[in-house]
């Protein structure tokens, strides 16, 4: 209590102290963002956007590396999250920089051979930083999520809710650690009230410059898809990403929202806007394929992904459009043709360049 | 012939709105509506989808253009031409292709100013869809951004348009001078731009036969189109149904259309869309849902899925009434289709009335439906357990035909079909509150069923033979 108490003091919002009301700072009182895994993409230009943002005061970044979109707002401290003891360390930073908004992005966009390690960043790490954040009596939390959580499963409904639960899939130790993280977060939110806990779970993140397992999928000459299926698919452009990242943290809304571009479109389709040929193959070959790929380091996900190439995973933004105002900027349709013109350009460069 | 052809995209449109286009992106849609809003029911010629809007004969081509480009944020802006909407000054500027010799037209067009390296498909943002039918307008609204909405005609638009290669005479209403260009004088090749084949053919790798947006339960205007015509021959030639009791169907607003299932392969569904479409006056569109099964299994659950069945589940179901469609339920599901021949037209368990319940909730009228005919369709003999454990189907089904023939038995047998619509039940005096009370809802379940079935078998008793009625 006594370093709440010393932190509030600070920035100029000790009035709300004296009735007793924890009314997380408005206007006047200017920002001292943290946040972890600043070189992931989203991280990378969070951190950049703030630079250029006047009601951002500091942005303090607790990562292995230093982004380079780093400026002089930035302050940089090398930690490494799946360390043991980094709890207290990471408190003692929050507290000496009066940090106020934790956004928590150590996540790994594409599943890793490194399971154990990945559950000590995800799952553990997440643990860490709340603890942390308890310790601290941090205002606001952040953390990023992803409705791939859902699971493709033959019983979803076309569009899931904030309220579904998280199923994941089997198997698939890259979704169980980010559902981990999400459970540690609610319980965080349950017994820290003060705090204002958002977690968005955003739909997979397509545009020009993103680089994750989806993006490496759809950049294959031939995209291997499932013979005699054609769910529909749903991105989020990546700067309606950003966006809505921002959003969260000039608003204080707590609670789940999913982050999703408007409009849904067939795998095949998908293909044929990035340019690219599908390849059609039946389910348990490419389910035997992928599975020598992905012990060959050729493929980009273990098998168990193949799901969503057959059931449905998409999810619902009507609570983020009312409670968070928030609104993509582009369709599922744009991010792909977005993607797609990128992915060209790249395409042409590689042919200029080849000897 | 379209003498000012390269002039036009640089009217009235905002200069910034075509830039993210040229680089191949999709630009968010923040283009302020007015600026389309104000350029109304001008749009020429149409060569396709003039449904929605009155045309007058010779308006300037201007017009089109300007609403093209600015309308719903420059998606269909043309590649090649909005070029010249990026630079500041209008109609000017564009002189640059101008300079451009004659010979060198065709293959300097797609890539060359773009400042871009050659890219295999250039002309790839253009919209391709030869879309006929108009697009929803609620299917369009759901898909707009914030504070901008968007009607079927902008939907349209961005779908259709390929402002360029109008073969629209120059009528002389623009006030600029004209600009001696003999690059498009009107020399036969440049019929070949005016024409929309190659674009609809191959541009965008092909999209053709399918549309670049499905609706937001995955069907596909374009792709349902194609089918249409297959699916009214089967109606009128082949089961040649008779639809009785239209007008207890109602042309808006939510309603919920309760069927008996039958048949070994759900022909119902498809039929019964294609009654309403085809008979109803307002010739609305039908959205069915089917038993995950059907939408689950490979080539079939797709091909169900883009002409308008949805996964039989109360969120879709909900989210669909919502929306006021027309929603059709097979409230005996699996039991329905897979009941032997023997049993036929002996309706089976109505689920828990799951469906009185969603009635309940969304406030939407019970319209009770009769189907005589499609029993006989695929006459189920028996069913083969132990198959299906292998093949992962509820059963394996064995009718006259199937496994015999091949996938020739699969093809239905000639049977001539009646469909009843039965007046429609309110059961709004209950209260969405009725749908917690599990003996209400049984028992209105029960009423229904039996409605049903006094339906069907009142069709039956008028009827002399399966196959010539």
């Amino acid at each position: 209590m006594g370093t709440g108490t010393n932190r509030n003091g600070l920035g100029g919002a000790s009035l709300a102290r004296a009735d007793g009301l924890r009314i997380a700072r408005v206007a006047p009182r200017k920002r001292v963002i943290a946040v972890s895994g600043a070189s992931s993409f989203l991280g990378r230009n969070l951190v950049g956007l703030l630079e250029s943002d006047d009601a951002t005061a500091k942005i303090v970044v607790v990562d292995v590396q230093a982004p380079r979109t780093a400026g002089s707002k930035t302050r940089f401290y090398q930690l490494d999250l799946t360390q043991p003891a980094v709890d207290a360390r990471v408190a003692e930073i929050l507290g000496a920089e009066e940090v106020d908004t934790f956004v928590h992005l150590a996540f790994l966009s594409s599943p890793s051979h490194a399971g154990a390690w990945a559950h000590e960043l995800e799952s553990v790490g997440t643990m860490h930083v709340l603890n942390a954040c308890r310790e601290q009596r941090i205002q606001k939390f952040i953390l990023r999520s992803q409705t791939a959580l859902y699971g493709a499963h033959a019983s979803n409904p076309n569009f899931l809710t904030e309220s579904h639960a998280v199923r994941g899939l089997p198997h698939t130790q890259f979704l169980a650690d980010k559902i981990d993280a999400e459970k540690e977060t609610r319980k965080f939110a349950q017994s820290a009230p003060h705090a204002c806990t958002t977690i968005l779970r955003f739909a997979p993140v397509l545009g020009p410059t993103a680089n994750n397992f989806l993006t490496r999928w759809l950049s294959r000459r031939f995209v291997p898809t499932v013979l005699g299926f054609d769910p529909l698919l749903q991105f989020v452009h990546e700067m309606d990403a950003l966006a809505a990242l921002k959003l969260a943290i000039a608003r204080d809304v707590p609670g789940t929202f999913n982050v999703i571009g408007d409009g849904v479109l067939p795998v095949s389709t998908v293909v044929k806007l990035a340019g690219r040929t599908a390849l059609p193959m039946p389910w348990t070959v490419l389910q035997q394929l992928t599975a020598l790929g992905w012990s060959a380091n050729a493929a980009e996900v273990p098998p168990s992904f193949l799901a969503y190439l057959r059931f449905l995973c998409v999810a619902d933004g009507e609570r983020a459009a009312a409670e968070l105002g928030f609104r993509a900027a582009y369709t599922t349709r744009e991010a792909v043709l977005d993607f797609g013109g990128a992915l060209r350009l790249r395409d042409a460069r590689l042919l200029q360049d080849a000897p | 012939m379209a003498k000012d052809r390269n002039k036009r995209p640089s009217r009235g449109e905002p200069p910034a709105a075509s830039a993210g286009e040229q680089k191949g992106r999709a630009t968010p849609r923040v283009t302020p509506k007015p600026a389309m809003k104000t350029l109304p029911n001008k749009r020429p010629g149409a060569r396709r989808a003039p449904a929605l809007r009155a045309t007058p004969p010779e308006p300037p081509p201007a017009t089109r253009t300007a609403r093209a480009t600015s309308a719903a944020g420059t998606r269909a802006a043309p590649r090649t031409k909005s070029d010249a909407g990026t630079r500041a000054a209008p109609r000017v500027n564009t002189d640059t292709t101008a300079i451009t010799p004659k010979r060198e037209r065709p293959s300097a067009r797609p890539t060359a100013r773009r400042g871009e390296p050659p890219a295999p498909t250039a002309p790839k943002s253009r919209a391709t869809t030869p879309s006929l039918i108009p697009v929803p307008v609620l299917e369009a609204a759901a898909f707009g951004p914030p504070g901008i909405t968007i009607d079927a005609d902008d939907v349209e638009t961005m779908a259709v348009d390929a402002p360029q290669f109008d073969a629209q005479p120059f009528d002389g209403e623009l006030k600029e001078p004209a600009v001696d260009d003999d690059r498009v004088s009107g020399a036969p090749e440049h019929d070949v731009y005016a024409n929309d084949y190659y674009m609809r053919q191959w541009g965008r790798a092909g999209l053709r036969g399918r549309s670049e947006q499905v609706d937001e339960f995955g069907l596909d205007p374009t792709f349902e189109a194609r089918f249409r015509r297959g699916f009214e021959v089967l109606f009128r030639k082949y089961f040649r149904v008779d639809v009785s009791g239209l007008e207890n169907v109602p042309g808006e607003g939510r309603a919920l259309l309760v069927s008996n299932h039958s048949g070994t392969f759900p022909w119902d569904g498809v039929m019964l869309k294609t009654a309403i479409h085809l008979d109803h006056p307002s010739r609305r569109d039908l959205r069915w849902l089917t038993e995950d099964f059907v939408f689950h299994f490979p080539f079939l659950g797709t091909f169900l899925n883009r002409i308008g069945a949805v996964r039989a589940n109360p969120e879709n179901a909900e989210r669909l009434l919502a929306r006021d469609e027309l929603v059709a339920v097979f409230p005996e599901g699996i039991q329905g289709i897979g009941k032997l021949y023997r049993q036929r037209y002996q309706l089976q368990r109505f689920g828990r009335g799951g469906y009185i319940k969603l009635a309940l909730r969304t406030g939407a009228t019970i319209i009770p439906t009769a189907i005589v005919g499609a029993e006989e369709t695929n006459p189920l003999l028996f069913k083969l357990g132990w198959l299906s454990k292998l093949t992962g189907l509820p059963y394996l089904p064995v009718t006259p035909t199937f496994p015999w023939l091949g996938p020739l038995g699969l093809v239905p047998l000639p049977s001539k079909w009646k469909i009843v619509f039965g007046p429609p039940i309110d059961l709004s005096e209950h209260g969405p509150e009725g749908a917690d009370d599990a003996i209400l809802v049984n028992r209105l379940n029960e009423r229904i069923r039996a409605v049903i079935q006094t339906m069907v078998d009142d069709s039956l008793a008028g009827r002399d033979s399966a196959f010539f009625g």
